[in-house]
């Protein structure tokens, strides 16, 4: 009855005043966005290292240094390496295992066998987590959509109890409610982008990576005729 | 071996921490902006306010000579509040130099009150103008309400005030005594005056619902800000008729800014107060 026309619309006391329901599902959507911007930054510098040191990878193997300290390099540094590196390294070591008098083609067979495991290894490390990003985008909509919609169905239920309903008794309850979507919306928009963007960026190192093999199967190929 | 080297690696990633600290940061900016950086209040009531500002041009005119007869008993508090504040130290320590110093200014006072009545409006006036500006159209009713009481009291007022010269002589310290007295029943006189324009002002505003039974009482706490606006209103006592108690709780609201005295020390009194009305009175 004592309605207290002015009411408190500030956030916080919005949020503290939400029901259970509502608050567990801001709750959710808040650790949701808080993991999906760690998961975005983790990618954005991985990705953007992978891109780094496949650049410089390219680099200094088209600049024509030899194979071998190539291999040195990249089997003495493993933990800098990048994965284009690493997947050089594969392949080199299982090309190196078979010496000559075997048939080139089972000697090509096997390093690219090699170079294909590595080159999965190090897609699967590119892709971790962005099937994450892409959850949090595609349901924390409908996660925040729930807690509206069970705020404002609350709100409405309490609004049955009067004779003479105004505005000022259902807007407070509407408000809370729909910082559920808010929050939703919040989580997911960023996390689609951020997987839209790094899909694109992991599919360009793939095509790289498998030319890359292609191009090292022929020089090694090449190397093996010439033995 | 190359499955290990791998495995290491990914535990590895960069900047796991980094991105951690990132996006905290950025939950952190993002809710500081929406908390402190938004304005989330939303005052529907002020524009009430508004309104009620666009009444009053037209009721200084109607209020001004009205206050010319209750003068008498508005103008004292004004010159007399200002040696207020000094009057309790010269109590407690009693010493000759202070009452010395004190006194010249309060006989004049007195002196003025008595012979010179008619150059005090025009001080006055300009003083007590603020207040029927903020106070619309129910100030008629106020001086119905306050004058009977306010009439009695200015009598015992100026009884002590004229005998004071005649004591100087004698007791300086009964002088100080009686002026305070004298104030504060000038204040309790001011409350009771406000207190009515207050009920006056509120009851000009219910819209009652028609055809109750007997005479019905509602009772409500409300909680003013300095400068007459509602803060709160919550129902003490209901009349058991649900309209009529909204009838009277709007009324509130609709009354604001409820008339206050100008005087920010009276204010406490008009804080928290509680408002009773009867169905009867308000028909």
């Amino acid at each position: 009855m004592s309605a207290t026309v002015t009411q408190d619309m500030s956030l916080l006391h919005l949020v503290t005043s939400a029901s259970l329901p509502v608050q567990l599902v801001m709750m959710m959507l808040l650790i949701a966005s808080l993991l999906s911007w760690w998961f975005i930054f983790r990618k954005l510098f991985a990705i953007r290292e992978a891109i780094k040191q496949s650049d410089e990878f390219e680099n200094t193997f088209w600049r024509g240094v030899d194979l071998n300290t190539l291999y040195q390099r990249a089997a003495g540094a493993r933990d800098r390496a990048g994965s284009m590196e690493r997947i050089f390294e594969a392949g080199f070591r299982e090309f190196t295992k078979h010496q000559s008098g075997m048939d080139i083609g089972a000697i090509m067979d096997s390093t690219r066998g090699a170079m294909r495991a590595a080159y999965q290894r190090e897609m699967d490390r590119l892709e971790a987590h962005l099937s994450f990003l892409a959850t949090v985008g595609s349901v924390s909509p409908y996660v925040g959509l729930f807690g509206t919609v069970w705020g404002i169905m609350n709100s409405f239920r309490e609004l049955s109890n009067l004779t003479q309903a105004t505005i000022a008794h259902v807007a407070p309850g509407i408000a809370e409610a729909l910082i559920a979507t808010a929050m939703g919306l919040f989580a997911a928009i960023p996390a689609v982008i951020a997987y839209n963007r790094y899909a694109s960026d992991t599919s360009q190192l793939a095509t790289r990576y498998e030319s890359f093999m292609e191009e090292l199967s022929n020089v090694l190929q090449r190397r093996a005729v010439k033995l | 071996m190359t499955t290990l080297a791998w495995r290491r690696t990914a535990d590895e990633e960069p900047g796991l921490v980094r991105s951690a600290a990132l996006a905290l940061l950025i939950h952190i900016i993002f809710f500081g902006f929406l908390v402190f950086g938004l304005n989330w209040r939303n005052d529907p009531n002020e524009s009430m306010v508004v309104d009620l500002w666009r009444d009053t041009p037209p009721q200084p005119v109607r209020s001004q000579p009205v206050i010319k007869e209750p003068i008498k008993e508005l103008p004292k508090p004004i010159p007399v509040q200002e040696p207020v504040k000094p009057k309790p130290e010269p109590i407690q320590p009693t010493s000759e130099p202070v009452r010395i110093k004190n006194p010249p200014p309060r006989k004049p006072t007195i002196e003025i009150k008595e012979k010179t009545e008619p150059p005090k409006p025009i001080q006055e006036e300009k003083k007590v103008k603020p207040v029927p500006e903020k106070t619309p159209k129910p100030e008629p009713v106020k001086e119905k309400v306050a004058k009977p009481e306010s009439v009695k009291e200015i009598e015992k007022k100026v009884a002590p005030e004229k005998e004071l010269p005649e004591k100087e002589q004698k007791a300086v310290e009964q002088d100080v005594l009686a002026q305070l007295a004298a104030q504060k029943s000038k204040a309790l006189d001011e409350i009771a005056k406000y207190k009515a324009m207050i009920q006056a002002k509120i009851r000009s505003r219910i819209v009652t619902p028609p055809d109750l039974p007997g005479n019905p009482m509602v009772e409500f706490r409300v909680t003013l800000l300095p400068g007459g606006d509602v803060l709160k209103v919550s129902l003490r006592k209901s009349s058991g008729y649900a309209a009529f108690d909204e009838a009277v709780e709007r009324a509130i609201f609709l009354a604001k800014p409820l008339p206050i005295p100008p005087d920010p020390a009276l204010f406490k009194e008009f804080r928290d107060f509680n408002l009773t009305v009867y169905y009867q009175d308000a028909l």
